[in-house]
C-alpha cells in the first residue's frame, strides 16, 4: 500500500505549466522583483513543486546573478524544476506580460501624451521618482551593518559613478571585485 | 548603427543590474538621455515603468526600444537586458561547483556596489534648475511616504500624478 506523500506533486511542472504560473504572477504583480518573489515562492509551494526552504535557497542563488530579480528567480526555479526548457518557459512567462503592458501604455502615451492633462499627470508621477529612489537608499543604508571599509567603498564608488556614469559597467564590476577582496581581508 | 548601439547600451545595463531595478535607472538615464529620449520623457518613462507590472529595467528597455525603433526595437532592447543574466545563469550551471566564492563577502561587496549605483541614480534623477515647487513638494512627499510608512509606492505615483493634474486644472499653472 502506498500512501501519498503530503504535498505530493499532483501535476508535474511541465514547461507549459511553469510558463502559465510565471505569466500569471508577472501579469498581476506591480512593483518589481521584491514584490514578486514571495508570490512566486508561495505559488510553487502550493503546487508542491518546491519546499519553502528550497525556494529561498534558489532565491539566494538568483540574487547573486545580475538581472531583474523576478527574471533570474524564474530562470533558476524553472531550471531546477524543468531543466533548460523549464528555465526558458519561466523566463518567457515573466517577460511577456510587462512587455505587452508597456507596448500598450507606450502606444496610448504616444497618442495622447501631448494633451496638457496627460502631461500634467505624467509630470506629477515622474516627480515622485527621485523621492522613491532616495527612500530606497535611506532604507538600504539604515539596514546595513556599517564599517569603515564599507563607508569608504560606497563613497568612493558613488563618486566615481557620478563623475563617469557612462563608465558604470567597469567601475561597478571593478569596484565590487575590490570590495569583495576587502571584505574577505577585513573579516579574516 | 543606432540600433546596435541601443542594444549595446541595454546589454551593459543587464550586466550591472544587481539588487533590484532601481539600481540601474541612473545608468539607463546616462545611456539614453538625450540620445533616444528627452529629460521629461525619461522621468515619465520611469514612473510608467514602475506603475506597470514587471521589473523597472525591463520596462524601461521595452519603452525606449519601442519609442525609437517600433516593435522590433522593443523586442530587441528587452532581450538585450536579459542576455547577460541568461548567459550568467547558464555558465554558472556549467562551472558552478568548481568556482568557490565566499558568499558572505560577495553579498556585502554587491551591497556596496549597489548602494553606490543607487546614489548615482539619485544624483542623475535630481532635477537641475527650473524647479516647479509643486513637483518638488510631491517628490518630498513620496520620499516620506516610502521611507517612513509601509504604503505601496504605487500610491505615491498615482497620487502625485492626480495631485499635479488637479493643481494644473485649478490654477492654470504653466
Amino acid at each position: 500500500m502506498e500512501a501519498a506523500a503530503p504535498n505530493a506533486p499532483e501535476k508535474d511542472p511541465t514547461p507549459w505549466r511553469l510558463f502559465r504560473v510565471f505569466f500569471g504572477i508577472s501579469a498581476v504583480t506591480v512593483g518589481g522583483g521584491y514584490a514578486m518573489v514571495p508570490v512566486i515562492g508561495s505559488a510553487l509551494e502550493k503546487r508542491g513543486w518546491l519546499g519553502e526552504e528550497e525556494f529561498y535557497d534558489l532565491f539566494a542563488t538568483a540574487q547573486s546573478f545580475p538581472g531583474p530579480l523576478a527574471f533570474t528567480t524564474a530562470l533558476v526555479a524553472g531550471r531546477k524544476l524543468g531543466g533548460a526548457a523549464g528555465a526558458a518557459a519561466g523566463a518567457l512567462g515573466v517577460l511577456l506580460p510587462p512587455f505587452a503592458a508597456i507596448v500598450l501604455v507606450g502606444a496610448l502615451i504616444g497618442r495622447f501624451g501631448d494633451l496638457p492633462a496627460v502631461r500634467a499627470f505624467l509630470d506629477g508621477a515622474g516627480a515622485t521618482v527621485p523621492g522613491l529612489v532616495a527612500a530606497m537608499v535611506f532604507k538600504m543604508a539604515k539596514n546595513r551593518k556599517w564599517s569603515l571599509p564599507r563607508v569608504l567603498g560606497v563613497a568612493v564608488l558613488a563618486l566615481a559613478l557620478v563623475l563617469a556614469p557612462k563608465a558604470s559597467l567597469p567601475v561597478f564590476l571593478g569596484g565590487s571585485a575590490l570590495c569583495y577582496l576587502l571584505e574577505r581581508r577585513w573579516n579574516s | 548603427m543606432e540600433f546596435l548601439s541601443l542594444l549595446w547600451s541595454f546589454f551593459k545595463i543587464g550586466v550591472v543590474s544587481f539588487g533590484g531595478g532601481w539600481t540601474v535607472v541612473g545608468l539607463i538615464k546616462a545611456e539614453t538621455v538625450p540620445r533616444w529620449i528627452d529629460e521629461a520623457g525619461f522621468s515619465s518613462l520611469v514612473a510608467i515603468a514602475q506603475a506597470t507590472p514587471g521589473p523597472v529595467a525591463l520596462n524601461a528597455a521595452t519603452l525606449v526600444g519601442w519609442k525609437s525603433f517600433g516593435v522590433l526595437g522593443a523586442v530587441a532592447a528587452t532581450l538585450s537586458v536579459v542576455a547577460f543574466p541568461v548567459l550568467a545563469v547558464a555558465a554558472a550551471g556549467l562551472v558552478g561547483r568548481r568556482l568557490r566564492l565566499d558568499q558572505g563577502a560577495l553579498k556585502e561587496a554587491l551591497r556596496t556596489g549597489t548602494l553606490a549605483m543607487m546614489l548615482m541614480t539619485l544624483w542623475l534623477l535630481l532635477p537641475k534648475g527650473g524647479l516647479d515647487p509643486v513637483l518638488v513638494l510631491l517628490g518630498a512627499g513620496s520620499f516620506a511616504l516610502a521611507a517612513f510608512t509601509k504604503a505601496n509606492p504605487l500610491w505615491a505615483i498615482f497620487g502625485a500624478g492626480a495631485a499635479n493634474l488637479a493643481i494644473k486644472l485649478l490654477f492654470g499653472g504653466s
